[in-house]
């Protein structure tokens, strides 16, 4: 039943939004006493659990090495818990079998802060890549590159190739692509790490726009000011650990200076 | 489809040299294929001619009369099976063996004093098969002292002939792998050269199948190249052997050009599709697993 009713979701995936009313507002992403543990031996996350509900803005902050990046790549199945367990939608992780992965990632968008566009294809074809493989169909895809383009203002840079492009232009064009499939959940990783402060204002706020609209967003993040100014909820990992989690937080905990000193001086390091 | 035919393409020219490289062992390792396959269509061809020219043999006991023995292939003639009844004199089997062997002179002092040969017959018949039991009756007719017929040459061909098909399918097996073994590196090598898209097509869903399929095309392509390749330098050797054996001996029996350009081009197609694709699943049987 389940899975039926997952093959209808994701066939009609162009409105996904709508169809995904049917959920309810269940907790879509969770998880159970996670453990990721690497085969040198590093703990990059320790016992975790948490849960995000539809359509929330979550930041997930701490010192490099803290457990982020792995956080991200558990729910886009890039890596699979040692022990616990991640739900992301109708999708059990630990158990997701090989030819189920694929529709795991339709319902996820994912930016990284090394964009990794493809560097001999224009703007225009690092978007539409993205459509094609989903098989969508030609004519979806002419409709829909450009209106994303649009979306993040880069229509009039379609025939430009990466090289030839910003470091906030490119992720801008990551951006695009993420979204081109209309993804219920988007996963940033430092989306805003290598950008200039109103760059990166400028990424945060399609961000939101596209939360606005229904979408889950996750974002890993150094950026403080971003994180204060947007009020939003926060994890923070430190060492692998949850230690922290408000629903309208700040970047550094609110407490003694001292402490706050401490914190940001090693995030500067 | 378009997608995956113009992604194949792409990754022949990203591969550049290699692919020459593949393409050229491919097409060696298809030219040895057509090579045997030529031979062995050839001596099969040559098995059938002589099936078809085979024929019996037989002498008549030294006591026939003439009218006797005129009479007796009469009837022969009506015995079902039986296409042709030639009457072989002796004298003429005399003058048959002059011409065979013209300077052997103890034959001629020998053969001077009294033709010591029999009259003889040749019979075709329709079918090699009714040979053997045509012989058993001629065997069992008290008119006739001999029975010769070609069975064992025949025999003896496809002997050779099998012995042929196992040495092909040994060397055959051997470049099958060198062959392999270069498209998969080829493969490999593609796989290498795009890591990055691979990687953005897994991000955002794409399947498995759609991810292989352009390097299968590309390892099909690959094949198929080696196979035209390697069938037009066969096919033309072979117009050149057909045409210069023409000259040369005449009669000798080689199998027609139409037939050996269609075996060939069917087989190198075949083994050329079947290498590419075996090559290509090979590389990518494992590169998928992230």
């Amino acid at each position: 039943m389940v899975r039926a009713q997952a093959r209808v979701l994701w066939r009609t995936r162009g409105r996904c939004v709508e169809e995904h009313r049917i959920w309810g507002d269940a907790v879509i992403i969770r998880l159970e006493t996670v453990t990721k543990r690497y085969p040198n031996g590093h703990v990059a996350l320790d016992d975790v659990s948490l849960t995000i509900p539809r359509g929330e803005f979550v930041f997930v902050v701490g010192p490099s090495g803290a457990g982020k990046s792995s956080l991200i790549r558990l729910l886009y199945h890039e890596e699979v818990p040692t022990s616990g367990e991640v739900y992301v939608d109708q999708f059990r992780l630990g158990r997701l079998r090989r030819g189920q992965v694929p529709r795991l990632r339709r319902l996820l968008g994912v930016v990284f802060q090394d964009v990794r566009l493809l560097p001999d294809r224009d703007v225009y074809h690092n978007v539409a890549f993205a459509m094609q493989v989903v098989e969508a169909s030609p004519r979806d895809i002419k409709k829909r590159v450009p209106q994303m383009l649009e979306l993040v203002g880069l229509q009039a840079r379609s025939h430009h190739f990466p090289h030839q492009l910003s470091g906030g232009e490119q992720q801008r064009v990551g951006l695009a692509r993420a979204l081109v499939n209309n993804p219920h959940y988007l996963l940033a990783d430092e989306p805003t790490g290598n950008l200039d402060p109103e760059t990166a204002e400028g990424i945060v706020k399609l961000l939101s726009e596209i939360n606005r609209r229904g979408a889950t967003v996750v974002m890993a993040t150094h950026a403080r000011d971003i994180v204060n100014r947007m009020n939003r909820r926060v994890l923070a990992i430190e060492g692998g650990r949850l230690v922290r989690d408000d629903a309208r937080g700040r970047y550094e905990e609110e407490g003694p200076a001292r402490t706050t000193w401490l914190s940001t001086v090693s995030h500067e390091a | 489809m378009g997608y995956f035919w113009r992604e194949a393409a792409r990754g022949v020219r990203h591969t550049g040299w290699m692919s020459v490289a593949s393409v050229l062992t491919v097409s060696v390792a298809l030219f040895v294929l057509g090579v045997f396959g030529v031979l062995s269509i050839n001596l099969e061809h040559a098995a059938n001619a002589l099936n078809r020219q085979v024929e019996l043999q037989a002498y008549f006991k030294p006591s026939m009369k003439p009218a006797a023995e005129h009479a007796f292939l009469a009837a022969l003639k009506h015995e079902p099976g039986v296409r042709r009844v030639i009457f072989v004199s002796k004298t003429q089997a005399l003058g048959q063996l002059k011409k065979e062997f013209p300077h052997d002179t103890t034959l001629w002092q020998l053969i001077s004093q009294g033709n010591p040969l029999l009259d003889g017959f040749q019979v075709y018949t329709k079918q090699p098969r009714q040979i053997p039991p045509l012989a058993r009756t001629l065997r069992k007719s008290p008119d006739v002292g001999q029975v010769v017929y070609q069975a064992t040459v025949v025999s003896r061909l496809t002997v050779v002939t099998r012995i042929l098909r196992t040495g092909g399918y040994v060397v055959e097996a051997l470049l099958a792998f060198a062959t392999l073994f270069i498209i998969a590196n080829t493969i490999r090598l593609g796989v290498f050269a795009r890591r990055r898209e691979i990687a953005v097509m897994k991000l955002v869903g794409a399947t498995d199948w759609f991810i292989r399929w352009p390097f299968l095309l590309e390892g099909i392509y690959l094949g198929l190249m080696g196979a035209v390749l390697a069938s037009a330098a066969v096919i033309v050797g072979y117009h050149w052997v057909f045409h210069t054996a023409a000259h040369v001996v005449a009669f000798f029996p080689l199998a027609g050009v139409s037939v050996i350009e269609r075996s060939t081009m069917e087989t190198t197609g075949v083994g050329g599709v079947a290498v590419g694709l075996l090559g290509s699943l090979w590389a990518l049987r494992r590169f998928l697993r992230v």
